[in-house]
């Protein structure tokens, strides 16, 4: 099995002397699906921001795809790894000011200088895949929550990425709203796609974690399949935050 | 006993409009003699451009004035709609090109442009001019690095701390200055580059204040996508900040049109300069309100015009709109 992404002691420290990761050490195997979870504060939408280089190191090593990523790298490695590793945010973040199909073919058009037509073929079928195709011609602010999400997840999968990283994708949507974006991110999942998930969704990592990495205070607290890490967590903290999370 | 004094008061009001309307209405169908501007509508036009070559500024005109039907109206055919922008960005260079002589026609000196053609010219060439530059004065101050923060920053508060009409004079000793000798550019040209340097300036503030609306989000996403800085500005930040910037950059597209009346003081015979030559001709002598009533409607008229155009481009570009 061939690893995605090795991380070995990272560090990130903020101006306070807070450290928002302390020595965090993990391995994400292609394919798999990693749901990251913790109390806020914990470190881990820091985590997988340094992933694509939104976030960068003070310590330790980073290895994505192959390409090396360390408290010394450059724009050329990270834009290396932005073209393939997809990001999806809390809020979205779909340009307002384009239609939902300019959201996105933008990149393949001018990222990966593909032809026009065929990068909104290509967005069609995503969007036909995220179950909204016609929301095609509509802008942003005319679509749900829910939409706009899985139009955000559209738009990282038309660069045809290798790595999906989820930055708590339904923190910021509707309770009715959010199942529609989860059913999507299986779908995904079973499509073999390699994803690294931050979320509070205790059933969707349950369901399709292949791991669970549970994080307080920067460090990594333990990492478990899902079966051990719901019913017989090995650490004393990882159960308290469950017992909280159930409550 | 409240209600018979707001009675009084309204009736009172209507007293007074009735009679000032009246006392208006009076002097325009009997005492006002609109000789002065009637004879003198070429003037108004065109200036003294010469008679035989006024057809070309009257052309430019109706150019002008049918890129600003066409464009409120909405054309039809997709090409014509692509090819608008494209259109208002030259309109004013091809107007200067045009009037001095371009396509081997008879070159025409700057002396003799005048009244709304030259009103025009000196409002779209300085605001084309300004615009780019007061966008990459607001990129300068908002840089990470500090040389060019700096200088921007100078620039603008300087600009904004001199008053126009000096900043006109300047231009019009200084700008010769910079050039090398036997190279001479005209009073036009330095009057509108003068203006259009200090345009600029507030500009910047404008489109700074856009910058500022745009969420850093927006960049990261952006980013993630793999767009380099320069994309992520060009295609995702600018548009948006320049959305937020058009109530203001529309306000000072207005400013612009009202502010070239002061290059009358400066000799050009703009609107304003024609207006006062022609007060100071025996003939039309005491004809201040006839010949100032005239020149505020002329303004009005543009103004208004440029208003629906903003109005119509803030629509064109609200993101909520629903797709057609």
């Amino acid at each position: 099995m061939t690893v995605a992404i090795r991380a070995t002691d990272l560090v990130k420290s903020y101006s306070q002397g807070v450290r928002a990761l302390d020595g965090v050490t993990l391995e994400v195997n292609s394919g798999e699906v990693l749901v990251v979870m913790g109390p806020s504060g914990s470190g881990k939408s820091t985590l997988i921001r340094t992933f694509n280089g939104l976030e960068t190191l003070d310590g330790g090593a980073l290895d994505v795809l192959g390409v090396s990523l360390d408290a010394t790298h450059g724009e050329r490695q990270v834009l290396a790894i932005r073209k393939r590793v997809g990001m999806v945010f809390q809020q979205f973040n779909l340009f307002p000011h384009l239609s939902i199909l300019d959201n996105i073919t933008l990149a393949p058009i001018k990222v990966q200088q593909r032809a026009k037509a065929s990068a909104e073929q290509r967005a069609m079928e995503l969007l036909d895949q995220m179950g909204i195709r016609e929301q095609a011609y509509k802008y942003p602010a005319q679509l749900s929550g829910g939409q706009q999400q899985r139009v955000a997840i559209a738009r990282a999968l038309a660069l045809d990425p290798e790595v999906m990283l989820f930055d708590e994708p339904t923190s910021a949507l509707d309770p009715e709203r959010v199942k529609e974006v989860l059913d999507a991110m299986r779908q995904l999942a079973k499509g073999g796609m390699t994803m690294v998930v931050v979320t509070h969704e205790l059933s969707f990592a349950r369901e399709v974690a292949d791991r669970v990495m549970f994080m307080d205070r920067g460090q990594v607290v333990e990492t478990s399949d899902p079966e051990t890490f719901f019913s017989n967590a090995r650490e004393e903290r990882s159960r308290r935050f469950l017992n909280q999370m159930q409550h | 006993m409240n209600r018979w004094l707001d009675r009084g008061i309204t009736l009172l009001l209507l007293a007074l409009l009735g009679w000032a309307g009246w006392s208006m209405l009076h002097w325009l169908l009997l005492g006002a003699d609109w000789s002065v501007v009637t004879t003198n509508l070429p003037l108004y036009a065109v200036g003294s451009f010469p008679a035989d070559q006024r057809w070309r500024p009257l052309l430019w005109m109706a150019a002008l004035i049918t890129l600003t039907l066409l464009t409120l109206v909405g054309p039809k055919h997709g090409w014509l709609r692509r090819w608008l922008p494209l259109f208002w960005i030259v309109m004013a260079p091809l107007g200067l090109w045009f009037l001095a002589g371009g396509l081997g026609l008879l070159p025409v000196g700057t002396r003799s442009w005048g009244g709304l053609t030259l009103t025009l010219l000196l409002t779209g060439g300085s605001g084309a001019l300004a615009l780019p530059l007061g966008i990459l004065l607001a990129l300068g101050r908002r840089s990470d690095l500090p040389v060019l923060r700096w200088s921007s920053a100078a620039y603008i508060e300087l600009m904004r701390a001199v008053p126009l009409i000096a900043v006109l004079f300047f231009g019009q000793l200084l700008i010769p200055l910079f050039l090398p000798p036997g190279l001479e550019i005209n009073r036009v040209l330095r009057a509108l580059v003068a203006f259009a340097l200090f345009a600029a300036a507030y500009i910047a503030e404008d489109v700074r204040g856009g910058l500022q609306a745009i969420p850093p989000t927006q960049r990261e996403a952006a980013a993630v996508l793999g767009l380099s800085p320069r994309q992520s500005l060009q295609l995702v930040v600018l548009p948006q900040a320049l959305r937020v910037a058009l109530p203001s950059l529309t306000n000072q597209a207005v400013g612009l049109l009202q502010n070239t009346s002061l290059m009358a003081i400066l000799g050009l015979v703009e609107l304003l300069g024609i207006s006062r030559s022609l007060l100071a001709n025996p003939a039309f002598i005491g004809r201040y309100l006839e010949v100032y009533l005239w020149l505020a409607a002329v303004y009005w008229l543009a103004c208004t015009a440029m208003a629906l155009l903003a109005r119509h481009l803030e629509v064109q570009l609200d993101p909520a709109r629903s797709a057609s």
